[in-house]
Order: C-alpha cells, then sequence, then structure tokens
C-alpha cells in the first residue's frame, strides 16, 4: 500500500486526529479538542520532482521548508514561503496561511500552489488544480487548502511555482515615511516600517538595487527586528489604515512591526492582557488579530466571519464527523 | 425591479442562448439588475419560481459559462457599471461587475496605475467575466492571472443572500472563499461589486520580436528563456500561418517567411530590463532565432502588440468557422504537444494555427474550416479529443483560462477522478445547496458520487 | 431568395466574438444585447432562420444609428451597415400605411427638392424666434443672413463642391467657408447643377433603395466630367463614395473615386499657407469619415499645422445625432451625447475649447448641448493667409 492509502486509511477509521507539521507553530488556531481519542498523523517527507525549466516543484506536504529552500537554491530558484523557523513544513505554512515578509513584491502564498493532494475527513484521497502555471479547470482546491488550518484535508502532497533568486537582495533603512518610500520605488521586496525606521528590502537586478538605494539615500541596514515577547499576534488590516493602527498601538504601548501596503502587523508583548487590547484595537480599526503564539485564554481568532455559514458548510462537505484538527477553527461548524 | 429591468420578448431572448461560444441555451426571462440590491431581488424572485439563474457579462466567454440551460434566467451586469471607488494610495479600485476591463484602466491610466489582467478581449469583457472564468491575458505571465488581483467581493448567493468574501486587510478569517469564488464562473454566485489590486506602470518597457525557420526552435526558446531564470512579463507565439496572415491584416512588421516567430516584452527597471534583452537574444540567436528585434517606442511597441491582439480577428478572414482550443501543458513539455498537434491537425486534414501564451505554456490550438463541409464537425471534434488526449498525457491541464462552461464539462473526468470531481461537487453544494447558480456548468453530470442532491425544477440531468 | 435578402455567406461572417459591443454607441449606453451589433446581426438571423418580421424586429433594427463604429472594430471585416440597409428594405416594405405615407412625403418631396427644405427651413427660422421648437429636438439657432446670400458658382471650375440638402440649408456659412480656402489654395469651384441636391443617404438607412438609386444618377449626372468632387458634410461623402456599390454601374464607379471629403483634398492638394492659432480644438470623429470613409487622419493634418489638437479617450464613439436619429430616438441619442460631451470635456481639461466636426448633424447636435463647434473648413478659413485680399 502506498504512504498516500495508508494515511487515508488511517484517517478514514480514526475518531480524530492532529495534523501535525514540525510543531513550530501549534499555537495558532484553536488548541485541539482533547476529549476525543486522538491520532497523531504527518505528511510524508521528500521532493517528488524539481523542474527548473518549468519553474515548479512537486514536493510532499511534510517536507521542512529548510530542506526545499536548499534544494531549490542549488538551481539558484527559491519559493518565498519566508517561514521564521525553517524546520517548519510545507504543509504546515500552507495549513496556517501565514504569507512571508516579502508578500509585497511575490504575492501572498495562496498564489504560489499550482495543485494539491490531500485527504479528507472521510479518508479519501483528492487532487485539485493542476501542475502547470495556469488552469481554470474545476474549483480552486489549492487556494482553498492555504489557510484552512488543517480542518479540510490533510495535504500529502503540492506543487509549488518557483522563482529564480534575485541576483541582488538587500535591507535598507531610510529616513522616508513609509508611504512616501512606497510611491518612490518601484516593486521593493518588503517596506517594513516599526514607527521610528523604515526598512526596505531590494531585490533584482543589482545595478537597479544600487541605483535605487542611492537615489533615495537609504542606508545599508540589517533585517527590521520583530517585536519581541512570549504572546504574539499577527493583525490583518486594510494598508491604508496602517497609520492609524499604529498610533493606537502606541497608544497602548504594545510593539509592533508593518508590513507597508499589505497591511500585515506584527505584535508581540509579554503580558497576555496586552495581547488582548491589541486585538480589540485592529478591531476599531476594521482590522483582526490573529493569536501566533502565547495567550492561551486568548480567542485563536477573536471574530466570527460573516460568512461562517458557507465555511461550515464547507467544512461538513470535506469533514463531515468534524475529526481533522477538532477545536482549530472553532467557528467552522454548520449546525442546521 | 423596475419596468424596463425585466424582458421576455421572443427575439430578445434569442439573443441570449449563448456567449461567444458554439454552445446553445434557451433563456425563461432576461433581467439587468442596476444595483446589488436588485441583483439580490432578482435571484430570489428566481427562487420562488423555482427558476435557475445565470450571470453574463459581455457574453465574449468562449466556453458557454454563460448559455442558459434549463430555461434559466439570464442577469446581465451590463448596466452595473460605475467604478465605485478608486484609492491611488492603497492602490485598490472598488468596481461594480459590468465595468469593462480596458475601461478600468483607462479610468486609472493618468495615475500612473493599470489593471493588470489583460484578455485579448480585454476592450470588451467585464471584469465581472474576468472573476466569472478567472480570465488571463499576454502579461498574466509575471503579473498572475484574475485571482491575483480580486481582493474582495461582494457576491449574492444562490439564495439571494450577500456576502463579503475576502477584504481588503491581506487575510481574511477563515477559509479563502474569495478564492473559491474566482474562476467558478458563477455556479457560485453572482458578484455585485469587486475590488481588485491596481497595479503601478513599470518605468522600462522593452518589446521583443525573435523569428525562426522552426516551430520547434522557437518553442524551445521558450523553455531556454524560463531555464535562464527569466519570467518576462509577457511571452508570446505565433506559427507561420497565423503570422503571415496577421501580416498582411496590419502590417506590423513580422517577416512573412518566418515559421515562427516570439512575441516577448520585458518590463521594470533598466539594469533588469537590458540585462534580461540581452540574455533573451542570446537565448534565441543560440537556438537557431534568424534576426531579434526590439522595439523601445511607445509606437513601435504597440505596433507589435496591435498584430498579435488582432490574431484572432485576422483568422475569422480564412474560413467561415473556427474552433478554438485552451490548453496548458508544462513548459518544458511544449515542444512535443505542439508536434502533436500538428500531427493531428493533419491526421484530420485540418488547417490548424497557433497563436497563444507561450511563456505559461498555454497552447491555443485553433482550427479553421467551412462547417457546411459535410462530416467536418466530426473531424473537427476528433481533433479536439485528440489534444485533448496529448495535453493530459503530457501532464496538462483542461483550460488555462477560458474555464470549463459547459463546452468541456464532459472532458473533466478525463483530467480528475471520481472523488476528485464528487470533492468539487461537494464545494460547489456547499456554496449552493439548492444548485440554482448556474447549473450543469463545469462538473459533469453524476460528478456527485451517486449522492445527488436536490435538482432544480426543470433541470434535465 | 431569403426573406430579408441577405447574403448567407455575409451573415455567417459573424462569429459572435462580441469585440464590437463597446465601440456600438447604444450598447454603450442601453446595455442590451438588442441594441449591439451582435445582437442585431443575430436578429436579423434569427429572421432569416424564419422568426416574423415583428415590430420588435423593426424596433431593433430602427434604433441603430447605423454610424458603422462596429464595422471599424470588427476584426472578422463584417459589413454590419451593408446588411442592416438592405434588412431596411424588407422592412420599409411591410410598414403600416399611414407610416408609409409620412415617409414617403418625406423621402421623395422634401428632402430631394432643395425649395421645399429651404422654405421649410424658413418657417424654422420663424418658429425658433417664436419659441416654439423643442429644446430636445437639438437644432441650433439658424442664420437668417446667411440663408439670404446665395453661393455662386465660378466659371471653368477645376474642382466641384457639393453642397447637398440639410446642410446647404442649414450651414451654408460652412460651404462659404470651404469655398474660401478652396479658392486660396488656387481652385475655381464649380456647384453641382440641376438635380443634383439629395445625396441620398437618409433614404439609404431608412431602407428607400430605390429613392436612394434615383437620387444618385441625379447627383452623378449633376456634376459631370472627371474633376475632384469635394464634400464637406461627412455623411453626403460616404454616401458619394458608395455609390459604385449602390448603383453599380461604370459610371458610378467612376464618380465615387472622384470623391473626396473636404480635408482629404485640402491634404492631397497640399497644405494652404496658415497662420498658427492659440486655440484648442478636440477633434469629433463623424462616423461616416471615420468608420466609412477612414479619412480621419486628413482632418487631423490638416488642422494641426494650425491648432493644438487633443483627442478624446473613448473610441470615437459616435455622438448620437445619425441622420434623423436624434429626432426619432431622442432618449438614446441624448445619452449617447452625454457620454460624447463628457469625453471632449475630459480631453479638454479646463481649457476653452472649440470641437472640430465635419458633419452638419453632428455639429447642430452638439452644439445644442453647448459646445463651440466649428467645421474644419470654418476653423481652416480662418487661419489661412490671404494674398489678395
Ligand atoms: C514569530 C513568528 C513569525 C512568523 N512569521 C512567519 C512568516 O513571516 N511567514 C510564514 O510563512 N510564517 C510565519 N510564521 C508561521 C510559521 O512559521 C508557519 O506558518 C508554520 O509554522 C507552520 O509549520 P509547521 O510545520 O511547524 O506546522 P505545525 O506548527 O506543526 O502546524 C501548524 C498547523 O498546520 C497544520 N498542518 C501541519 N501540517 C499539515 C498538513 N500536511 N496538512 C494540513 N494541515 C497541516 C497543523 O495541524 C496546524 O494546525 C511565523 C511564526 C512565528 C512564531
Ligand atoms: C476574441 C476573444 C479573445 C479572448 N481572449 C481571452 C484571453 O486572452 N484570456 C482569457 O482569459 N479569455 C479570453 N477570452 C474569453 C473571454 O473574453 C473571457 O472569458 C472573459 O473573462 C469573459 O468575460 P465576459 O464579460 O464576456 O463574461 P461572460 O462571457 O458573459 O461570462 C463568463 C462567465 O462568467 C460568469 N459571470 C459573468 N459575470 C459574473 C459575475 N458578475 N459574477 C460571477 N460570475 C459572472 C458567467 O456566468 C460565465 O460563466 C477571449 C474571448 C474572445 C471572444
Ligand atoms: S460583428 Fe464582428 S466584432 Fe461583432 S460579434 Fe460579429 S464578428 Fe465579432
Ligand atoms: S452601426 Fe453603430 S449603432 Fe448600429 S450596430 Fe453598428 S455601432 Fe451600433
Amino acid at each position: 500500500m502506498t504512504a498516500f492509502a495508508e494515511l487515508a486509511e488511517q484517517i478514514g477509521n480514526a475518531t480524530a486526529v492532529e495534523i501535525m507539521g514540525a510543531g513550530t507553530q501549534r499555537g495558532i488556531g484553536g488548541a485541539v479538542d482533547a476529549s476525543k481519542p486522538i491520532v497523531e498523523v504527518r505528511a510524508p517527507t521528500g521532493i517528488v520532482s524539481l523542474d527548473p525549466a518549468d519553474m515548479t516543484v512537486r514536493v510532499l506536504a511534510g517536507t521542512p521548508v529548510g530542506v526545499l529552500s536548499a534544494a531549490l537554491a542549488e538551481v539558484g530558484q527559491e519559493c518565498p514561503l519566508d517561514p521564521e523557523n525553517s524546520a517548519a513544513t510545507v504543509g504546515g505554512v500552507l495549513a496556517c496561511g501565514c504569507s512571508g515578509i516579502r508578500r509585497i513584491r511575490y504575492g501572498p502564498i495562496r498564489d504560489r500552489v499550482l495543485e494539491v493532494r490531500f485527504i479528507t475527513g472521510g479518508g479519501r484521497l483528492v487532487r485539485g488544480g493542476g501542475p502547470t502555471v495556469k488552469n481554470v479547470s474545476g474549483y480552486d482546491f489549492p487556494r482553498l487548502m492555504v489557510g484552512s488550518h488543517g480542518t479540510l484535508g490533510m495535504l500529502v502532497e503540492v506543487v509549488l511555482k518557483t522563482q529564480p533568486i534575485a541576483n541582488k537582495s538587500s535591507w535598507y533603512t531610510s529616513e522616508l515615511a513609509p508611504d512616501l518610500l512606497r510611491t518612490s520605488i518601484y516593486r521593493p521586496a518588503c517596506i517594513a516600517w516599526n514607527g521610528k525606521m523604515t526598512y526596505v528590502l531590494l531585490e533584482g537586478h543589482e545595478i537597479d538595487v544600487l541605483s535605487q538605494a542611492s537615489e533615495l539615500s537609504l542606508e545599508p541596514a540589517q533585517p527590521p527586528p520583530h517585536p519581541i515577547g512570549e504572546h504574539r499576534g499577527r493583525i490583518s488590516i486594510d494598508p491604508t489604515r496602517i497609520g492609524s493602527l499604529a498610533k493606537s498601538l502606541g497608544d497602548i504601548k504594545v510593539p509592533w512591526l508593518a508590513e507597508i501596503g499589505v497591511g500585515t502587523m506584527h505584535v508581540a508583548t509579554n503580558n497576555a492582557a496586552e495581547l488582548h487590547d491589541a486585538r480589540l484595537v485592529a478591531h476599531g480599526e476594521g482590522g483582526w488579530l490573529l493569536r501566533e503564539a502565547g495567550a492561551p485564554l486568548l480567542d485563536p481568532f477573536g471574530a466570527v466571519p460573516s460568512n461562517r455559514e458557507v465555511m461550515g458548510r464547507i467544512r461538513d462537505a470535506f469533514d463531515p464527523l468534524g475529526k481533522l484538527n477538532p477545536g482549530r477553527l472553532p467557528f467552522a461548524r454548520f449546525t442546521p | 425591479m423596475g419596468r424596463g429591468r425585466v424582458r421576455a420578448e421572443p427575439l430578445e431572448l434569442i439573443l441570449y442562448q449563448s456567449d461567444a461560444g458554439t454552445a446553445r441555451g434557451q433563456a425563461s426571462v432576461v433581467c439587468f439588475p442596476e444595483s446589488i440590491d436588485d441583483l439580490s431581488f432578482a435571484i430570489r424572485a428566481a427562487n420562488r419560481h423555482c427558476v435557475s439563474f445565470v450571470a453574463r457579462g459581455s457574453g465574449t466567454g468562449l466556453a458557454g459559462g454563460a448559455t442558459p440551460v434549463a430555461n434559466s434566467l439570464v442577469i446581465v451586469m451590463t448596466r452595473m457599471n460605475r467604478i465605485l471607488e478608486v484609492d491611488p494610495v492603497g492602490r485598490v479600485a472598488w468596481v461594480e461587475p459590468g465595468v469593462l476591463n480596458l475601461d478600468l484602466t483607462r479610468s486609472v491610466r493618468h495615475l500612473g496605475l493599470h489593471y493588470a489582467p489583460d484578455p485579448s478581449s480585454q476592450q470588451a469583457c467585464t471584469i465581472g467575466g474576468n472573476v466569472g472564468t478567472n480570465a488571463g491575458g499576454p502579461h498574466c505571465l509575471s503579473a498572475g492571472v484574475t485571482s491575483a488581483h480580486v481582493l474582495a467581493a461582494d457576491v449574492v448567493l444562490g439564495n439571494g443572500d450577500i456576502v463579503r468574501l475576502g477584504g481588503l486587510e491581506p487575510d481574511a478569517i477563515g477559509y479563502d472563499l474569495r478564492g473559491c469564488f474566482v474562476g467558478s464562473e458563477g455556479t457560485m454566485g453572482i458578484a455585485g461589486s469587486i475590488a481588485v489590486r491596481l497595479t503601478p506602470d513599470p518605468p522600462e518597457t522593452r518589446t521583443l520580436l525573435a523569428d525562426f525557420t522552426s516551430v520547434d526552435a522557437a518553442a524551445e526558446t521558450v523553455s531556454g528563456i524560463i531555464a535562464e531564470g527569466i519570467v518576462p512579463a509577457a511571452l508570446e507565439m505565433m506559427d507561420a500561418p497565423i503570422t503571415r496572415l496577421v501580416e498582411e491584416f496590419v502590417g506590423a512588421g513580422y517577416p512573412l517567411d518566418a515559421e515562427a516567430v516570439l512575441l516577448i516584452e520585458v518590463t521594470g527597471l533598466i539594469g533588469g530590463v537590458d540585462a534580461e534583452v540581452d540574455a533573451i537574444r542570446r537565448v534565441a540567436l543560440e537556438r537557431g532565432a534568424r534576426q531579434v528585434k526590439v522595439a523601445i517606442t511607445e509606437q513601435d511597441r504597440m505596433l507589435l502588440w496591435k498584430g498579435r491582439k488582432s490574431a484572432f480577428g485576422a483568422i475569422a478572414k480564412v474560413a467561415p468557422d473556427y474552433y478554438l482550443h485552451d490548453i496548458v501543458v508544462p513548459r518544458t513539455r511544449l515542444v512535443e504537444v505542439l508536434k502533436r498537434v500538428y500531427e493531428i491537425a493533419d491526421e484530420q486534414n485540418l488547417l490548424v494555427m497557433n497563436v497563444f501564451h507561450a511563456g505559461d505554456g498555454n497552447l491555443h490550438p485553433l482550427f479553421v474550416f467551412d462547417g457546411s463541409e459535410p462530416g467536418i464537425w466530426e473531424r473537427v471534434y476528433a481533433a479536439g479529443d485528440g489534444i485533448i488526449q496529448a495535453c493530459l498525457d503530457a501532464g496538462g491541464v483542461l483550460s488555462g483560462e477560458h474555464g470549463i462552461g459547459l463546452e468541456k464539462r464532459d472532458y473533466m473526468s478525463l483530467a480528475y477522478s471520481a472523488e476528485d470531481l464528487d470533492a468539487q461537487a461537494r464545494l460547489r453544494d456547499a456554496f449552493d445547496p439548492d444548485g440554482f447558480a448556474n447549473p450543469e456548468k463545469i462538473l459533469p453530470t453524476g460528478s456527485r458520487c451517486g449522492e445527488m442532491k436536490r435538482a432544480p425544477e426543470g433541470t434535465w440531468v | 431568395m431569403t426573406i430579408l435578402g441577405l447574403n448567407p455567406d455575409e451573415l455567417a461572417g459573424c462569429v459572435g466574438c462580441g469585440l464590437c459591443l463597446p465601440h456600438c454607441p447604444t450598447y454603450r449606453v442601453t446595455g442590451l444585447e438588442s441594441a449591439s451589433p451582435r445582437g442585431r446581426i443575430n436578429a436579423m438571423r434569427a429572421v432569416e432562420g424564419g422568426a416574423p418580421i415583428s415590430s420588435e424586429f423593426t424596433a431593433i433594427l430602427e434604433a441603430c444609428i447605423q454610424c458603422r463604429g462596429c464595422e471599424t472594430a470588427c476584426p472578422s471585416s463584417v459589413q454590419y451597415g451593408h446588411m442592416a440597409e438592405t434588412a431596411m428594405v424588407a422592412i420599409a416594405t411591410r410598414r403600416p400605411i399611414t407610416r408609409r405615407v409620412f415617409d414617403r412625403i418625406l423621402y421623395r418631396h422634401v428632402l430631394p427638392k432643395h425649395y421645399v427644405l429651404l422654405l421649410g427651413t424658413w418657417a424654422l427660422v420663424v418658429a425658433q424666434r417664436l419659441h416654439i421648437v423643442p429644446k430636445r429636438f437639438g437644432v441650433p439657432p439658424i442664420s437668417t443672413s446667411s440663408l439670404r446670400r446665395s453661393l455662386s458658382s465660378d466659371a471653368f471650375p477645376t474642382v466641384f463642391l457639393y453642397t447637398g440638402c440639410v446642410m446647404d440649408a442649414w450651414q451654408r456659412d460652412v460651404h462659404r467657408a470651404a469655398m474660401k480656402v478652396m479658392r486660396a489654395m488656387g481652385a475655381s469651384v464649380g456647384l453641382p447643377g440641376h438635380g443634383g441636391s439629395c445625396c441620398g443617404a437618409l433614404h439609404v438607412h431608412a431602407g428607400r433603395r430605390s429613392d436612394a438609386q434615383r437620387l444618385a444618377v441625379a447627383v452623378v449626372a449633376s456634376m459631370p466630367g472627371e474633376i475632384p468632387v469635394v464634400v464637406d458634410s461627412a455623411g453626403c461623402g460616404a454616401a458619394l463614395k458608395d455609390y459604385g456599390r449602390l448603383l453599380g454601374t461604370p459610371e458610378a464607379i467612376a464618380f465615387s473615386a472622384r470623391v473626396r471629403d473636404f480635408t482629404e483634398w485640402v491634404v492631397e492638394t497640399g497644405l494652404p499657407k496658415m497662420l498658427s492659432s492659440n486655440k484648442t480644438v478636440v477633434v469629433q470623429d463623424p462616423c461616416h469619415l471615420r468608420h466609412v470613409q477612414h479619412a480621419e487622419t486628413s482632418v487631423r493634418t490638416a488642422l494641426s499645422a494650425s491648432y493644438r489638437l487633443l483627442e478624446t479617450d473613448d473610441d470615437a464613439l459616435c455622438c448620437g445625432a445619425g441622420g434623423i436619429y436624434s429626432i426619432t430616438h431622442p432618449e438614446i441619442a441624448r445619452q449617447v451625447r452625454d457620454r460624447k460631451v463628457a469625453a471632449i470635456r475630459a480631453a479638454a481639461g479646463s481649457d476653452e475649447v472649440t470641437v472640430a466636426s465635419a458633419n452638419p448633424g453632428c455639429a447642430m447636435f452638439l452644439s445644442a448641448a453647448g459646445l463651440d463647434v466649428r467645421h474644419p473648413a470654418e476653423l481652416l478659413a480662418a487661419v489661412i493667409e490671404e494674398d489678395n485680399e
């Protein structure tokens, strides 16, 4: 029996399963409901095929991102999943749906996934999408799986779109206000701002990186430090409202780092209550805060999506018995 | 809905029986909502009468997506054509679905912005239709197709409820419903307003024309460019018959004796652009290009593009009927699949022309023929089957941008297993449990592993 | 013979791609498939396939402005205009009797008879003074001083200026300006002889093809010889250039080959010496100049020597005037015009703007919306350097 079929059988027969990646990020989403007998399952690891001339890679979902990156680097390519911890698995990163810091240039990770194979709660192996860079045949399972927190199926294999590694990549700091910097620069890889300093990551041809840096008087620098603290969150907000949110976060003294133009704000604190306050402030600006780590008493998402009914029905369609990561996406249950 | 917004004159209904594809259906009523509330009202009314409905933009779709089956209500989005809001700083525009793709780009041009997905039909097709089919275009090679440019949509579901999918914030809570909706061909509901990303115009643009004495050399150049680590803004290929036709039609300066030409565009900052132009020139010459022309001025570039963009029309002059395919293969398999396309055309004794998005591996084999010739359609269909088989054999997919609609529905089971299709059917049902939204499209009948839900009245199952 | 008399091959030429839709003014303002070129062609197809020539079908075709913007846009070169004209013939013969009598009077006894039109125009002048002409008709104030003076022909003409019916009655100043320019360029200008007063364009559009043919024969006869025939009305010019096809005779074909739009002739002959002007001009392309005569570049060449020219960003969509369309379909025409006026204002920005229009219908319709509209001949006449006056 193949590895996939074994996993499918295992999941099909279980009452409840927790899908394990490298375990770097189990704090994202609700805690798995411990009242049921939980079977832990892990996706297989390994690179199935790497096709540099097609700029795609087929990889098993349990593969650590670091392993994938190393293999791609050998052919001068990369896939900008960019997790903090490179032990994180491809499946885990995709399941959490958190895009990396270079999103403004390379897009969110949901745009990277071409094909997925996953095992549903009923123990069926399903394939969606296709290995080509363009595809509109049927519904978009790859995007559906990204950010589904392992509640619709266990990813076992994916095809990702890769890209050449830029010939130059450098961090700089700038005196310019972040919005002004954004409009005066062409396709930066990241503009980060923490209220004191604007950081910019330039990638591309060396001539372009250096000439943009000198035109705008940028200073070479280390990457921006992320806020430190055991309770961490990620705020998603309309990027045009970063400024006012930054002010409100300053008022409650929670340190933050904003990705300009994207609308992601990273916050961290050593006081769990402050993470809750940061969430309230984010709600006030129309955003929401994902608990990434710590603050165990804090609701993982802090809000219920307006279209939860549809989400509940989707959950029912793929995992009718609610056995996949039970409790992780608390609102995605449909009770008719 | 007000007077004049619902119509059912007999001749009028005939005009809505198909899109730009070949499938024909029959509409029962046509309506023209002017707001999202009208839209919701129309859908609820259809629900009450147990009538299914289908959204229609400009009807330029090629897969029968907007073709009404089962006496559907046709909901025409052309009167919802306002650009609601443009935020030049956030680079986002909220538009109604009936806004034409090119009109949107025009309206933001003075801000140094554009809407990136540029289907060849961009002058005529609507943003709503683009969302429906997840449309692509020559410049989607590096910019990405529609899905990468749609941030949010207010959608009316099959039961008339209005929901927001996605949002202006980078990630929405829970599943990516926005991602599911884009490309769902109106089977998950109808978008009533859409937030799209606007893209800054590139500082530098070069358009290259490379000509070859063999199709293989051109196709190898495509793979060569990608393998070199270059993703041009656009990378299009035309074979000999189409190049000659187009040249006669527009005089873009294409060589008449070439077996194939590549039209390549690179954009960005000057350093990268120059380096890429040099590398592309080298790759092309190494693989046997006779000449690589580089157009720099807007005027010269436009002329080269004019040829490409008129290709479809020029074809229509050769013979009254055509059948356009839309398949995607891994870019490394381009040479062999293209060869197979020509063989299949030969076997069926048909004229085939190829003008396509080579950089994506997105082939558009186009059969040109006279439909009144006895037995011709059988040959055309047989060739189509052959091409799809060749595509799937090479690890390709059924459609790159036109969608499945009615025309490719029955090929879906060649590409996906019964379990895959069952999962797709379940996803669709989660959005539209009663099956009112554009029934019969995308999924072949019987996809739902024997657990068929209720069918809307009047559906032929 | 098919029901509408259409050539099946011509009808099959439309592949239904829809690329013409945004170039159709009536589709743009209504969003209706039935008000689009593709819809109208499919409607003709349906009738050829057995559907009745119903009032619905008639209304669909009559709502077409016949601007032929769709022809320029169509990549498959579908000859929409020709098909629509043919279908209109079939419609005209099936009209109710009262309408046929009205049409007969208008097309047979008013338009072709110069004196009747002039008389009518005088009546209109009086009516305007009395404020009893509804605004929505879009008829501009008519200058009485212009009407009182008639035009005079040169001896031994080297070129004819075709004066037409409506144009001569309502915009005689334009002819005067054209003649001034032509004479300054060294030409001797002849006017058409008896019978050459109506080109028949409106008749063709209304499906009265045999009336149009009769008028065409008379026009050809009124300007004998081989010298160029210059036309300063885009609509008439398009009609005259189409006589070859309308009549199908060698004389008509030869005649059509002599026809030039005013600015075409000016550019071909070589631009006269002109002073430069600080006026900003937005060029409006009358449909029959751009989509039928394809002469839109010569207007620009001629004017750009003296004026700062601006373009509208609307694919040169029709202005809505369309012969008598603005009177038969005032609501659609007004909406089409609103789009045009907005496009012109957007092109001009904050500048004071003059609109150049080579067609009397368009000019009148646009001035009624408050724009300063001039014929290119008037604009040229204003900047011409005269040696001998
Ligand atoms: C400070 C900090 C900053 C971060 N910044 C970034 C960033 O910039 N970019 C970024 O991409 N991520 C970032 N992350 C998130 C994190 O690195 C990844 O998202 C990742 O952790 C998940 O990988 P894992 O293998 O460790 O998964 P785990 O922690 O083991 O699991 C995470 C979730 O995914 C599910 N899962 C695991 N494998 C599968 C599978 N095969 N199929 C279905 N579901 C599965 C699990 O059930 C669980 O719900 C950050 C995290 C921290 C702590
Ligand atoms: C000459 C020509 C060239 C073309 N070139 C390309 C190309 O380069 N790339 C490409 O991708 N396509 C191309 N197409 C196909 C077509 O233009 C696209 O599929 C386009 O997106 C259709 O838009 P439309 O407004 O005409 O939609 P329609 O054809 O009216 O509808 C398309 C689908 O979308 C659904 N839909 C419409 N509006 C909505 C809405 N508001 N919400 C939800 N669903 C909706 C419909 O139900 C239908 O399933 C081409 C077509 C032609 C005729
Ligand atoms: S008239 Fe021409 S452009 Fe219009 S639908 Fe037919 S073929 Fe297409
Ligand atoms: S002639 Fe003008 S109004 Fe008539 S269908 Fe063509 S574009 Fe539309």
